[in-house]
C-alpha cells in the first residue's frame, strides 16, 4: 500500500466523509488513492473556498472539516480559511501535497515552506517524513483538532511518501482525549463571588457550543435567574428569545446588553475571550465588576482581564457546578426593563428595503432549525442584530479574523453538512466578489443555498466609518460599477432575481425559501444605511451612538 | 519592564523550536537569550530562555505550556508565584 493510500485509509477510520479540495501536481497520490474510497471530495473553484467549506462544515456539524490542495500556490490559498478557523476556534485539519523530499530546500517548481508559513495560525502541524508514520499522524492530527479549545492542524505529505510502499500498522487503542475538570477550589471562590454578587450578568461566547455545553448553560442561567449577553459567535448558546437573554454585547451590541454589562458588579466570562469588538475600550470595560472566567483554555484567563475567579477546565462541570439559587430580582427585573425599553424599531422611512426589516422577516419565514452563513461587514452585524437563533451552530460567521468572503464557501459546507436544511448566505456586494467562483459549485452539485446579496454599491461599514470617525472622506470605497449580480447568477446556473422595494420584500422570501436549486435574491438598499448602535473607535460600551437611519 | 528566565522541555519534532520562538514574538516577548540541547536520546530539546516584556509573564508562560510539543515549562526566574504555578499546572 502506498503512503497515499495510508492517508486515506487513515481518514476513513477517523469517520471521514466528505472533503473540500482542488487538486494539483504534488497531491496527485492522493487524489488518485481517493477514486477507490468512499469518502466524498467536493471540487470547489478556488482552495481558499475549500478551506472555508471545511470551517462551515465543521461549524454546523460539530465534526472536523477536512480540505485539501496541492503545494505552493495551493497551499497558501488555504492559509485565509486556516487562519479564520484558528482565531475562531474550529476544529479542521487542512492537508497539503508538498514537493518531493530530494527537492525541499531547492525553490523548486510549486515549493512553498507551508508548515512555515502557516505556524502561527495552527493549533499544529505535521510534516510527513515516512508512510509508516501517517496513520498515527493523521489521528493525532483529528485528536488535536477537536480537542480541549478546538483549532486547524496542518499535515504536509511530500509527494515521494505519498509514493512510498510500505506495510499498514495502526492501533489508536487507548488514545482518547480527556478535558481537566475545574479544580475544586477554584469552583468554591467563583461561587462565593455569586453569593455575594448584586448585579451579575453572564457573558456567553462562542467556547459554549464548542463544549457541547448548551444544556448546562441553560441550567445555570435558568437556575441563577442571571440575565446574560452574547458575543457574535455566542448568540444562540440559548435561544435569543429567552426571556433573560439580552442580546448581543459590543461595538453593535443590544443597548440593554451593553448597559447591563457595564452596571454589573460581577462578570461570569463562560467561553469568550474579552475580543476588542465585544469590550470597546477595555480599561471602561464593565469598571464595576469583579470577573468569574471560565475557560477550557488556561491561557486565555487573565490574558486580557484580571479574574478574581479563574475556573480551568471543561465548561461543561464548571457551568453544573456553579448552577446555585441566587437572589437578584431587583437586578433582574431592572435589566428585564432596560431590554424592553430599547427593543428595535423596524420602521425606517422610504420605500426601499430596510436591510434589518428584511432579515427580521428571513427569521420569522425560515424556521428556528436553519442555518446562516454571513459574510463580513453590515449585513453580518444586522444577522447577528436581528435573526432569530435557538443554537450557535445555526450561525456561521467570521467571528475573530473577519473574513470576507466567508459566508459562501461556509454556506456549501454547511449544505453538505445537513443536505435538508435550509441554507442561506447572507452577504454584501463587497463581499460576495471575494469568493463568487463558488456559485459554480452551488450548480455542480446542485445545492440548494440562498443567497440574500445586500446591494449598497459600496463597501458599507468601511463607508459607515469613513462618514463617521473619518469627517466623510470617502476613500475608496465606491462600488457602483458592480456588475449584474442576477445575470451574473444567471450565467452560473443559480435562479436569480432583484428586490428593490420594500412593498416586494414578502413576496422576495417566499420565492427564496420555495427554490428547489440555488438561489440569489439580489437585494438593493440605500447606499447610507448604516448599523446602529455602534460604539466608536477608543470608546467604552458606555458610549453607544444611536441615530435613525435612512 | 519584566525580565522572565524560562525553562521548557519540548519534544524535538519538526519546527518545535521555532513554534516555542514564533509564540514568544508574536505574544511581545523579546528574546535576550535562548539555548536549547537535545536529551541524550534525542527524544526532547531542554530549552532555557531569557525574555523581556511589559506584559505578565504568566500569558507567556499559559501560552507555551499550551503547545503540543511543550511537556513542562516554568518560571525560573524571577520565582514563580502562586498564580504562576497554578496557571501553568492547569495549561500543561
Amino acid at each position: 500500500m502506498k503512503g497515499a493510500q495510508f492517508l486515506v485509509k487513515a481518514l476513513e477510520r477517523e469517520g471521514v466523509e466528505v472533503i473540500f479540495g482542488y487538486p494539483g501536481g504534488a497531491i496527485m497520490p492522493v487524489y488518485d488513492a481517493l477514486i477507490d474510497s468512499k469518502i466524498r471530495h467536493i471540487l470547489v473553484r478556488h482552495e481558499q473556498a475549500a478551506a472555508l467549506a471545511a470551517d462551515g462544515y465543521a461549524r454546523a456539524s460539530g465534526k472536523v472539516g477536512v480540505c485539501m490542495a496541492t503545494s505552493g500556490p495551493g497551499a497558501t490559498n488555504l492559509v485565509t480559511g486556516i487562519a479564520n478557523a484558528y482565531m475562531d476556534s474550529v476544529p479542521v485539519v487542512a492537508i497539503t501535497g508538498q514537493v518531493a523530499t530530494n527537492l525541499m530546500g531547492t525553490d523548486a517548481f510549486q515549493e512553498v515552506d507551508i508548515f512555515g508559513i502557516t505556524l502561527p495560525v495552527v493549533k499544529h502541524s505535521f510534516l510527513v517524513r515516512t508512510a509508516a508514520e501517517l496513520p498515527e499522524i493523521v489521528h493525532e492530527a483529528f485528536r488535536i483538532a477537536r480537542s480541549g479549545r478546538p483549532g486547524p492542524v496542518l499535515i504536509d505529505l511530500p509527494k515521494d511518501i505519498a509514493n512510498t510502499v510500505a506495510g499498514y500498522e495502526f492501533d489508536a487503542n487507548g488514545k482518547g482525549e480527556v478535558t481537566a475538570a475545574p479544580s475544586n477550589e477554584s469552583i468554591a471562590y467563583a461561587l462565593e463571588l455569586l453569593r455575594k454578587s448584586e448585579r451579575p450578568v453572564a457573558y456567553v461566547g462562542g467556547g459554549v457550543g464548542m463544549a457541547n455545553a448548551l444544556a448546562e448553560l441553560k441550567t445555570f442561567i435558568e437556575t441563577t435567574s442571571i440575565p446574560f449577553v452574547a458575543t457574535l459567535k455566542g448568540l444562540g448558546s440559548i435561544s435569543t428569545k429567552h426571556e433573560l437573554a439580552l442580546g448581543m454585547m459590543g461595538m453593535h451590541g443590544m443597548k440593554a446588553a451593553n448597559h447591563a454589562v457595564q452596571e454589573s458588579d460581577l462578570l461570569i466570562c463562560i467561553g469568550a475571550r474579552f475580543d476588542d469588538r465585544a469590550t470597546g475600550r477595555l480599561n471602561g470595560f464593565a469598571p464595576h465588576a469583579k470577573v468569574i472566567h471560565l475557560d477550557v483554555d488556561a491561557a486565555e484567563i487573565g490574558k486580557l482581564r484580571h479574574a478574581e475567579a479563574p475556573v480551568a477546565g471543561n465548561l461543561r462541570d464548571s457551568l453544573k457546578a456553579l448552577a446555585c439559587q441566587l437572589n437578584i430580582e431587583p437586578w433582574r427585573r431592572k435589566c428585564l426593563a432596560m431590554k424592553e425599553a430599547t427593543q428595535w424599531d423596524y420602521d425606517a422611512p422610504g420605500s426601499q428595503v430596510y436591510a434589518p426589516d428584511f432579515l427580521r422577516r428571513l427569521s420569522e419565514r425560515a424556521g428556528e432549525n436553519c442555518i446562516v452563513a454571513c459574510d463580513v461587514g453590515q449585513h453580518q452585524m444586522w444577522v447577528a442584530q436581528h435573526f432569530h437563533f435557538t443554537n450557535p451552530a445555526q450561525h456561521l460567521t467570521s467571528g475573530g479574523l473577519g473574513t470576507m468572503g466567508f459566508g459562501l464557501p461556509a454556506a456549501i459546507g454547511a449544505q453538505f453538512a445537513f443536505p435538508d436544511a435550509t441554507v442561506i448566505n447572507v452577504s454584501g456586494d463587497g463581499s460576495i466578489m471575494m469568493n463568487l467562483q463558488e456559485f459554480a459549485t452551488l450548480r455542480r452539485y446542485e445545492l440548494p443555498v440562498k443567497v440574500v446579496l445586500f446591494d449598497n454599491s459600496a463597501l458599507g461599514m468601511v463607508r459607515q466609518w469613513q462618514e463617521l470617525f473619518h469627517d466623510r472622506r470617502y476613500s475608496e470605497v465606491d462600488l457602483s460599477d458592480n456588475p449584474d449580480f442576477a445575470l451574473v447568477a444567471q450565467s452560473m446556473g443559480l435562479t436569480s432575481f432583484r428586490v428593490d422595494r420594500r412593498q416586494d420584500v414578502d413576496g422576495a422570501i417566499d420565492q427564496l425559501l420555495a427554490a428547489r436549486g440555488p438561489v440569489l435574491a439580489h437585494v438593493i438598499i440605500h447606499q447610507e444605511a448604516n448599523v446602529w448602535p455602534i460604539v466608536g473607535p477608543g470608546k467604552s460600551n458606555s458610549e453607544m451612538m444611536d441615530e435613525v437611519t435612512l | 519592564m519584566n525580565t522572565l528566565k524560562l525553562r521548557m522541555r519540548v519534544r524535538h519534532s519538526e519546527g518545535a523550536l521555532v513554534r516555542v520562538l514564533s509564540v514568544t514574538r508574536r505574544r511581545r516577548f523579546d528574546l535576550l537569550h535562548v539555548s536549547a540541547d537535545a536529551t541524550p536520546d534525542g527524544a526532547f530539546l531542554e530549552v532555557q530562555m531569557t525574555v523581556q516584556a511589559e506584559r505578565a509573564g504568566h500569558t507567556l508562560l499559559s501560552q507555551l505550556a499550551k503547545l503540543e510539543d511543550v511537556s513542562e515549562v516554568e518560571i525560573l526566574e524571577p520565582a514563580e508565584t502562586e498564580r504562576d504555578a497554578q496557571v501553568a499546572s492547569l495549561g500543561a
